[in-house]
């Protein structure tokens, strides 16, 4: 992270989102807004006395929603840039018109409630898309584990920040309902994942990982502890994986394969009910707490963004590489190209990998300082042009505009308005053909004379 | 057997097929690659966009005999 | 005068064992303008390349078809050694014999027939080409990355270190996504920030 922040070459747009992206590979014209943090960056400091200060109170999206965050707020310590952002939806003086403490704490005079939203406009070569994941939502459909309405029932996420030694724990890991050590841990993998009914039917790919992790995690911390898996199978492909699941299984991790059919609260236990397919018999757990393995799903905004950018979803909304086996990390649109969990569920090792791949394909896109231009372009025939403009609205890449042509006819000089095709931006559909009544333009190695000689073959 | 009825049976359509490059010809790949089998009758032309196809594309196939012709894009 | 070639790939059995391709070859070969048509085990590998060259200049072609599979995938190749024999690589096309016949289909004898058609259909289009050339337009090079997880610093630290500029965006207010959320990450149990 702090590679990134530092630099020379790389300048950090945080709290800012892609409006739209206009151009092709090579020349993208991106228009970005950069949301209002109300606070003037070029005089905050980043001491913390606001947030130190602030009276407003949200939940924290950064610790999952199981701890409180001030109205102003860095999202976490370290957090880069080192720059709080204030939230006018939590905060005093926006919600019920008296506060201000922060803008009359703030020793550098930083703080600007009338900070409005930027809009900038910049052109770039290449894209990445990098927009990862976030966790399936299983409250809206796992009844079975209670959609959502026990405390003590928490993902894989949220056991994370309890288990970060810069969470609001510590690192302690504790019973978000009373705050007591849990001593018997139930884990269940494939929550919404390989679960076409309720969710999605493919593997989640790191969560028989991370539950392993988290096995050994509880076995580690807390002395006396039990952890219990329940798993439908245990796919560990990679490097010292398989490996890595073994030590927590040695560790004392309980592995019971079979699905859970049931948590329930009875006192202040969570009750599990599950089978064991391998003995054929129903299993009882008497837990503290349960961790939901839940699947990786696309990015909240993932479809909106694709739209803007211009590049394919699949089935489950993830991004579209070009080919699956030979151009992973490129899209269908040149110049765009994806990394990470944006294109399917992912680890941290497959991740680095394919980032690395996609900047090797920005930098060899960029090793050139021209590229030549696809020549299957619109192209059209002058003679014929009436210049009615009928080709103009169809154009999907706004490449064809009206240009007055002067010409000598019957010895007068004339000017009548032509089509004209910007070949930079023309992708050579051919939607302005089918539009053209005269027949004018014509799509340059697909031409109607072209396919037509093509069809009248095949149909011999 | 009548000899409408042998006609009948024995027939074959020809269907032309005018798929965009980007989509309907990467499925027609697509199965390919994973060998899904479809009837034989049917003959792909590669076009760069489903906006590619003019109509008089169509009209010329059912001019030469296709007996039916499917746009996919 | 145009002077058309086809080369008729196997694929090695991909092709080869759904369509008769020796016969496609034999039939290609009286189409109008076709000079040469020859089949031969792997068109793309570098022996298939040099045979389309040789080809090329032997008997002095100036347009190609390769039957083969589909142009998604060697489009570019072919275009490149017919480009390399002297030919303009827009007077090239490919019939698509084997994602879109020889691997969908189990009926030799009707595959033929529309591996046929399909040549066909490849070299009345080649006929119809024209020659077109390539131009050039400057590249900015600077890159966007969206999303400043794991995978979008990542990609950004390696471009610039390339050399490159590089504006790493991010919605939230912070770079590091989910990333900086975990603790100890597998199989290492290092921290992940």
């Amino acid at each position: 992270m702090v590679a990134a922040a530092q630099h020379p070459n790389i300048e950090i747009l945080t709290y800012s989102e892609v409006e739209a992206v206009d151009g092709f590979v090579g020349n993208f014209q991106v228009t970005i807004r950069k949301k209002a943090r109300l606070l003037d960056e070029s005089k905050c400091t980043g001491c913390g006395l606001c947030e130190e200060k602030c009276p407003g109170r949200a939940t924290s999206e950064f610790e999952e929603g199981l701890a409180k965050r001030k109205s102003i707020y860095k999202p976490f310590p370290q957090a880069v840039p080192n720059l709080p952002v204030l939230d006018k939806n939590s905060c005093r003086l926006f919600t019920k018109g008296k506060c201000g403490v922060c803008k009359k704490i703030c020793p550098t005079g930083a703080i600007d409630y009338e900070q409005q939203d930027e809009i900038i406009t910049e052109n770039f070569g290449a894209i990445v898309m990098a927009t990862g994941y976030d966790l399936f939502e299983w409250q809206e459909v796992y009844g079975e584990y209670g959609y959502g309405k026990y405390p003590d029932v928490i993902t894989g996420l949220q056991f994370e920040r309890m288990n970060n030694a810069a969470g609001f724990t510590g690192g302690k890991i504790i019973r978000p309902s009373d705050g007591k050590e849990p001593k018997t841990v139930v884990f269940i993998k494939c929550v919404g994942s390989r679960d076409e009914a309720k969710g999605k039917a493919y593997c989640s790919r790191t969560c028989c990982m991370y539950t392993a992790k988290h096995a050994h995690q509880v076995i580690e911390k807390i002395p006396d502890s039990q952890a219990i898996v329940f798993y439908m199978d245990i796919r560990t492909p990679g490097k010292a994986y398989e490996e890595f699941a073994q030590r927590s299984i040695e560790e004392g991790a309980v592995y019971v394969r079979g699905r859970v059919s049931r948590v329930y609260q009875h006192g202040d236990k969570l009750i599990v009910k599950g089978e064991d397919t391998l003995l054929g018999k129903p299993v009882e757990v008497e837990a503290d707490l349960v961790v939901l393995a839940t699947a990786m799903v696309p990015s909240r905004d993932a479809k909106a963004i694709a739209k803007v950018v211009g590049i394919g979803t699949d089935q489950d909304g993830f991004f579209q590489e070009a080919h699956p086996k030979l151009r992973p990390v490129e899209t269908h649109t040149a110049g765009v190209y994806i990394a990470g969990a944006c294109q399917g569920p992912k680890d941290i090792p497959d991740t680095v990998a394919q980032a690395s791949a996609a900047a090797v394909k920005v930098c060899s896109l960029f090793s050139k300082t021209e590229m030549a231009t696809d020549p299957m372009v619109a192209d059209v025939n002058l003679a014929i042009c009436s210049g009615c403009g009928m080709c103009v609205p169809v154009c999907p890449y706004k490449a064809i505009e009206l240009v007055p042509k002067a010409e000598r006819v019957n010895g007068k000089q004339i000017e009548r308005l032509v089509a004209q095709v910007n070949s930079g931006l023309c992708q050579g559909c051919g939607a302005c053909n089918a539009a053209c009544r005269a027949g004018a333009i014509n799509v340059k190695g697909y031409t109607d004379d072209q396919i037509l000689a093509e069809v009248d073959a095949i149909c011999l | 057997m009548s000899l409408e009825a042998k006609v009948e049976s024995t027939w074959e359509p020809k269907i032309v097929a005018f798929c965009c490059n980007w989509c309907a010809y990467a499925g027609a790949d697509l199965a390919g690659l994973n060998r899904l089998q479809y009837p034989v009758n049917v003959r792909m032309i590669r076009v760069p966009c489903s906006g590619r196809i003019n109509p008089q594309f169509v009209i010329r196939a059912f001019q030469r005999g296709a007996d039916a012709v499917l746009v996919s894009g | 005068m145009k002077r058309v070639g086809v080369f008729v790939c196997h694929c090695g059995t991909n092709i080869a064992k759904t369509v008769d391709v020796e016969q496609v070859a034999k039939v290609a070969g009286d189409l109008p303008n076709v000079v040469f048509s020859t089949d031969y085990t792997y068109m793309c590998s570098e022996p298939g390349q040099d045979l389309l060259k040789k080809a090329t200049a032997e008997h002095n072609l100036d347009r190609c078809v390769v039957a083969c599979c589909t142009p998604r995938l060697h489009e570019p190749t072919f275009r490149k050694a017919f480009e390399s024999a002297g030919g303009n690589p827009y007077l090239l096309e490919i019939a698509n014999i084997r994602e879109q016949c020889a691997w969908v289909h189990n009926d030799r004898e009707k595959a033929t027939a529309k591996a046929h058609d399909l040549v066909r259909g490849a070299v009345a289009k080649v006929r119809r080409n024209f020659p077109l050339s390539t131009s050039t337009i400057p590249i900015t090079s600077k890159a966007l990355v969206i999303g400043a997880g794991i995978a979008g610093m990542q990609a950004a630290i390696d471009i610039a270190d390339a050399g490159y500029k590089v504006v790493l965006l991010d919605r939230e207010p912070t770079i590091g996504g989910k990333m900086v959320q975990l603790d100890k990450t597998f199989p290492t149990l290092d921290c992940s920030a």
